[in-house]
């Protein structure tokens, strides 16, 4: 058995990466389903406020970025728990892991497979992008977290192209009308829910701090990436609200990738084709963290934190993931009520760990540091 | 890292485990085999059954031939006339789904245009075109006089759909359904009139929901441009005044009263006078004002006839409906407005602002 | 055979070194052992190897001043050479072999050697890899010393530092490594003396050998050592705080750390107005990128994603596809294949035949192909452009690896389309990523990031705003301006 140092670390991270971090972990498959959970235009607010909530959220987690529990890594979580403790921690996230590497990687092939390969066997798909996100994850924590700015930059233009949907004649900007909520249903909660637990991504920062820098102005960072989002978010969404008018576009499914179709330039049509083709770089690079967390929990929980990180153990966690996205795509995703069902799991599960865990980390340091 | 060969071996083990299972791709897209069709014709057939037809093969300089067949289902359409042809005829470049008028008239456009729309090939840009008259004649009797037909077709309305030039009400579908599902807006198609020789723009035609209920043509589609659907005119003919104005740009401002009673719609013009033959001396200015005041005039009859007969049919392309909605009110419903909408006073204002003309003598 | 050398009695035995030195050069038809019979002196035997002395100035320095020689010792009557004792028996082969020639000194009972190497090279010609319109025309020839002199003419301080070290069993290759003292940072230029050091192997017969024994990643196509003939380009490079090693034999020296970006800039960059040289930077990337993907953008295009061709061009696609006997793989595939084998050719070939190899290559490329139907008139057109754009790529031997990674994309293209190369990219990208130069991220300014070095980047900025020297590379000193007294 060969080892492989999957988790060394040569240098911190500095400041721009939380940006980018937060940015990106915040953008990958619910941004593109967003505009259907929200539908009426004043649900804009319902982005900002929630936008301005995962900012005070953001905020707590940065005061676990720079406590002096965090930058130790799981012996400081060891010193604020207890060894049982964690060990749970792990098995739970170990649980919650699975699903939404699952659940993202499910929804990104769904995408591919019914606008570029409609009569594709879609665990192709799957299995493509995981083993792409496989070998970015093979070259480490600390360069898979660096990949962050390529995969910035790889699947940031695409809001530019968006730009277009803002002018007449595409445009009808009385379809933004009424500003203010005027009726508020189960539903609207439900929009609400769905942009919390899209924003909950950077959750997942928390437990990679031994190779993010705590400095003290990391805070800024995170509220700029975050608003980042914000911006990404509203900008898609009043570009589809525009492009639609809310009594279509809670008939779509994918508003987004339909929209990138409607777009048309001379030398080339069917821009949507290339949109979906490059969004893959986001997600790329999301799977393979979670999948170096996903390794990360199997070792706290198998208590093997003391041994070498082994080439055999990454690839039985990917192959357990790919068994799973296999399985669930078979069982669950392909029929309507499956797929609602996971993807209200993942909207649930990704709101409470939002909420959850930047509290529970502050109040713990809180705790240990009065005592 | 890893090293590669690894990767490969886990690749290949993988490969191997699922193309037992099934190989990647069921579908040839290779460019050499197939033949993208260009457009479906869809007429009503015998029996409540479509009978749609297209060219094959599109794009390619082969001697065409038109297929046709009655079917009862759209893409059951497609499936056949691969079997006649012996490249596949693909959807990923449908541009033009043109629909017989009766067929629109009976109003089951939704679930037509529907199908073309869950199809992830076909893109959201297609012209949607209502037909008046026998295409498939039309195309056949073109097919030894003119080559590619389906290619120029396009390109002509493409070319028109291109800055809005005020010729015709071109409609894709996005627009189509846009229109369609939002409550306060209905859709318009454009009209083609064709027989064995000719094929031509007749005008506009209104929908409700998806049911064809109102068709408008010649100076009523003109106003309906300048006030809708383009806001520009490249000519605006008025033969009963002798007069044609040029490049007629509007401007247009509806304001409908706080309780729906009234709208009042003001239509500010700017062009030139480019043709006149009637018997006033427009050099004069005097007399110049007095034929802009009677085109004034006419334009605000033929308008105010325009809207009631839409007001009557109960349609509203005009997006009329949409100036109801206030950024801190609650929108109205669809049964609301068109309550509304049919007891509504209107009150139509023109203003023709006639650039100078070069030879006119001035009042100075 | 004489007695066995014994090296520690080997000052009394010295005499005995003649007939063991004798032996060593038997064989070797271009040694020559003169004896000289002189004044005072018994007798003084020369030896040397007479391909590599200089013959005038063995004249000049030392068999006429040994003629007039009254003084005791020898090294007393060499004066216009520079005369150095020989210690051991291996140092007197070596010595011979690098153009000394010894001679024994009976009275004294020692041997000596005397620097007499023919200058054997070129002159100093203008660079044919890396031609500049404006800028410095000289580049390095094979001698090392003279490429020294030329890096130390440009950088005329104490400071810059040549630490010497000789590598290769058989070729004895002597590489210097320069650095800017108290700049460059300490870390690099232990990694790269540890790595010189480790090096084991027979012959070096061109710097690029010695990259290969000294990168950190054996398999990549990537070079990680940038391999350039100009001494302005060096001087440069040194003066940011990167390494140079100067290889004898090789007119080509080794900077080091780069990053995949310094492949993309030409020294010429920095003679030019900035905006000139930003927007051609621009260019070249852009053609980088056409380069890679043109060729497997149209295989995915025409054989997966025909809707994404407008109606205008696929009319021309349709037409000329439509009677090819091969897949827009295998045509694509092909066509690729084909330049290359008359890019190879036309390299190899006298200049004059490469003229008649041009002319059939075109016309076999271009109008035969298409006129017997192997291959489509939009396939000649990219292939002409993507052909293009890769000379644009200042760095040969990018260029070069720029084909593996174009096949590469193809193959995937053509299994999955689109998303295929955007996978291709995504995996090309992580690679470049996960590569180090020296021990230095190779992705630098972008992956880490490097905000600040984005001015001379994908574009080159005024030389005013950059004051700093690049971050990744860790100078000891930042400032490019000297402090104001």
């Amino acid at each position: 058995m060969k080892s492989l140092s999957l988790y060394n670390r040569t240098s911190t991270l500095g400041g721009i990466y939380f940006l980018l971090l937060v940015n990106r972990t915040q953008m990958h498959y619910f941004i593109l389903i967003m505009p259907t959970f929200l539908v009426h235009s004043y649900m804009v607010w319902g982005i900002i406020v929630m936008g301005l909530l995962s900012q005070l959220n953001l905020m707590m987690l940065s005061k676990w970025f720079t406590s002096r529990y965090a930058a130790k890594g799981y012996q400081g979580f060891v010193q604020l728990f207890g060894k049982r403790t964690v060990q749970i921690f792990a098995i739970l996230g170990f649980l919650i892991l699975l699903p939404k590497i699952s659940i993202i990687t499910l929804g990104y092939v769904e995408m591919l497979h019914s606008f570029i390969y409609p009569s594709m066997n879609k665990n192709w798909l799957i299995l493509m992008i995981l083993l792409i996100s496989l070998f970015v994850a093979s070259h480490g924590m600390e360069k898979t977290l660096r990949f962050v700015v390529i995969a910035f930059l790889g699947g940031v233009w695409i809001v530019i192209m968006f730009i277009p949907f803002f002018f007449p004649p595409i445009a009808n900007y009385r379809d933004l009308y009424p500003l203010i909520p005027t009726e508020w249903s189960e539903q609207s909660w439900r929009g609400l829910l769905f942009i919390w637990s899209a924003l909950s991504g950077p959750v997942y920062l928390a437990f990679m701090v031994p190779w993010l820098s705590s400095n003290k102005k990391i805070m800024k960072y995170l509220v700029i990436g975050n608003m980042l989002s914000i911006m990404e978010y509203s900008f898609l969404f009043i570009a589809s609200v525009l492009f639609y008018g809310s009594h279509y576009l809670s008939k779509i499914n994918f508003p987004l990738v339909y929209m990138g179709s409607y777009i048309q330039t001379g030398g080339l049509e069917r821009i949507d084709y290339i949109l979906i083709s490059f969004h893959m770089f986001t997600y790329v690079f999301d799977i393979s963290i979670l999948l170096l967390c996903f390794y990360g929990a199997g070792r706290i929980f198998m208590r093997k934190m003391n041994e070498q990180t082994t080439r055999i153990g990454l690839l039985s966690s990917w192959f357990v993931i790919l068994i799973s996205i296999i399985f669930m795509n078979h069982w669950l995703w392909q029929t309507v009520p499956g797929q609602k069902m996971l993807l209200n799991i993942q909207i649930w599960i990704g709101a409470f760990l939002y909420l959850l865990v930047p509290t529970i980390l502050f109040t713990a340091v809180k705790r240990k540091e009065s005592m | 890292m890893v090293p590669y060969k690894h990767y490969s071996l886990l690749a290949i083990a993988c490969l191997m485990w699922m193309a037992g299972c099934s190989s990647p791709y069921v579908e040839n897209n290779m460019i050499e085999e197939i033949a993208p069709v260009v457009f479906w014709s869809v007429d009503k057939g015998t029996e409540g059954k479509f009978k749609i037809s297209t060219l094959v093969p599109p794009l390619i300089q082969e001697k065409k031939r038109l297929l046709t067949k009655e079917v009862d289902l759209l893409k059951q359409g497609g499936k056949e006339f691969n079997l006649i042809y012996n490249r596949e005829l693909k959807q990923g470049q449908l541009r033009m789904v043109l629909i017989n008028e009766e067929l629109a008239k009976k109003g089951d456009i939704e679930k037509l245009v529907n199908t073309i729309l869950v199809d992830p090939d076909i893109s959201m840009r297609v012209y949607l075109l209502i037909v008046r008259g026998n295409f498939d004649e039309y195309i056949n009797n073109q097919l030894t006089k003119q080559e590619n037909q389906d290619y120029f077709l396009y390109r002509m309305l493409k070319h028109y759909e291109d800055h809005n030039q005020g010729e015709m009400s071109i409609v894709n579908i996005h627009q189509f359904m846009k229109k369609l599902y939002s409550p306060l807006e209905d859709p318009i198609l454009p009209v083609f009139q064709s027989d064995k020789n000719n094929f031509n723009y007749v005008g506009t035609a209104f929908f409700r929901k998806d049911k064809e209920v109102m068709f408008i043509q010649n100076v009523e589609d003109e106003i309906f441009q300048l006030l809708g659907n383009d806001h520009f005119l490249k000519v605006l003919a008025i033969p009963k005044l002798s007069v044609s104005l040029g490049r007629v740009r509007s401007d247009v401002r509806m304001k409908l009263s706080r309780d729906y009673s009234s709208l009042s719609l003001h239509v500010g013009l700017n062009g030139r006078i480019e043709e006149y033959q009637g018997e006033k001396e427009i050099q004069s200015e005097e007399q110049l004002q007095h034929v802009i005041q009677e085109i004034e005039g006419y334009l605000e009859e033929q308008t105010s006839d325009l809207l009631k007969r839409m007001q009557r049919l109960k349609v509203d392309p005009l997006e009329v409906g949409t100036h109801s909605l206030k950024p801190f009110s609650k929108e109205i419903t669809e049964k609301q407005w068109l309550k509304y909408w049919g007891n509504m006073k209107i009150n139509v204002d023109y203003d023709i602002k006639i650039q100078p003309l070069n030879n006119v003598e001035r009042l100075m | 055979m004489v007695e066995k050398y014994d090296p520690q009695m080997k000052s009394y035995q010295l005499p005995t070194w003649l007939d063991e030195l004798k032996q060593k050069l038997n064989h070797m038809d271009d040694a020559e052992v003169v004896e000289l019979r002189m004044g005072t002196h018994a007798s003084v035997h020369l030896l040397y190897i007479k391909t590599l002395i200089d013959h005038e100035r063995l004249n000049e320095a030392i068999i006429q001043p040994l003629h007039r020689c009254a003084g005791n010792s020898l090294s007393s009557c060499i004066t216009n050479a520079k005369v150095s004792e020989v210690t051991s028996i291996e140092e007197a082969q070596q010595k011979i072999m690098q153009g000394f020639i010894l001679l024994n000194d009976s009275v004294n009972d020692q041997w000596l050697g005397v620097q007499l190497e023919t200058t054997l090279g070129r002159a100093v010609e203008s660079s044919q890899t890396e031609t500049v319109i404006y800028g410095a025309k000289d580049s390095f020839s094979e001698q090392i010393d003279k490429n020294i002199t030329m890096l130390r003419r440009r950088l005329p301080i104490t400071t810059l530092k040549s630490e010497s070290f000789t590598v290769g069993s058989l070729s004895k290759t002597k590489v210097v490594l320069l650095y800017i003292d108290g700049l460059t940072n300490p870390k690099f230029i232990s990694y790269a003396r540890k790595k010189i050091e480790s090096v084991n192997f027979d012959q070096f017969l061109d710097s690029s050998q010695l990259a290969a024994f000294m990168e950190d990643h054996h398999h990549t196509v990537f070079p990680q050592f940038l391999q350039t003939d100009r001494p302005d380009a060096c001087a440069y490079a040194l003066g940011e705080g990167k390494l140079t090693l100067l290889v004898s034999n090789s007119p080509f020296a080794l900077l080091a750390p780069i990053t995949f970006f310094h492949l993309f800039q030409s020294p010429e960059d920095y003679f030019l107005r900035w905006t000139v040289a930003s927007f051609l930077r621009l260019i070249r990337y852009g053609s980088f990128i056409v380069s890679l993907a043109l060729i497997p953008f149209y295989v995915a295009l025409t054989t997966f994603h025909y809707q994404m061709v407008p109606l205008p061009i696929l009319f021309v696609l349709l037409e000329s596809r439509s009677k090819l006997p091969f897949t827009p793989f295998v045509e694509g595939l092909s066509m690729i294949v084909t330049l290359e084998i008359i890019k190879e050719a036309s390299l190899r070939m006298p200049t004059k035949t490469s003229q008649t190899l041009g002319v059939i290559g075109g016309i076999v490329i271009g109008q035969a192909a298409v006129e017997a139907g192997f291959a489509s008139k939009i396939l000649i057109v990219l292939m002409g452009i993507s052909a293009i754009a890769f000379f644009l790529v200042p760095n040969y031997q990018m260029t070069k690896s720029m084909v593996l990674m174009q096949v590469s994309l193809l193959i995937l293209a053509s299994f999955l389309g689109l998303p295929g190369i955007v996978i291709g990219l995504i995996g090309i990208l992580a690679h470049l990523h996960g590569l180090t130069s020296l021990g230095q991220p190779y992705f630098a300014p972008v992956a880490p990031f490097y905000g600040k070095e984005w001015i001379d980047l994908f574009i080159r900025g005024p030389l005013i705003w950059m004051r700093t020297r690049p971050d990744y590379l860790k100078p000891l000193r930042k400032w490019r301006q000297e402090m104001k007294k």
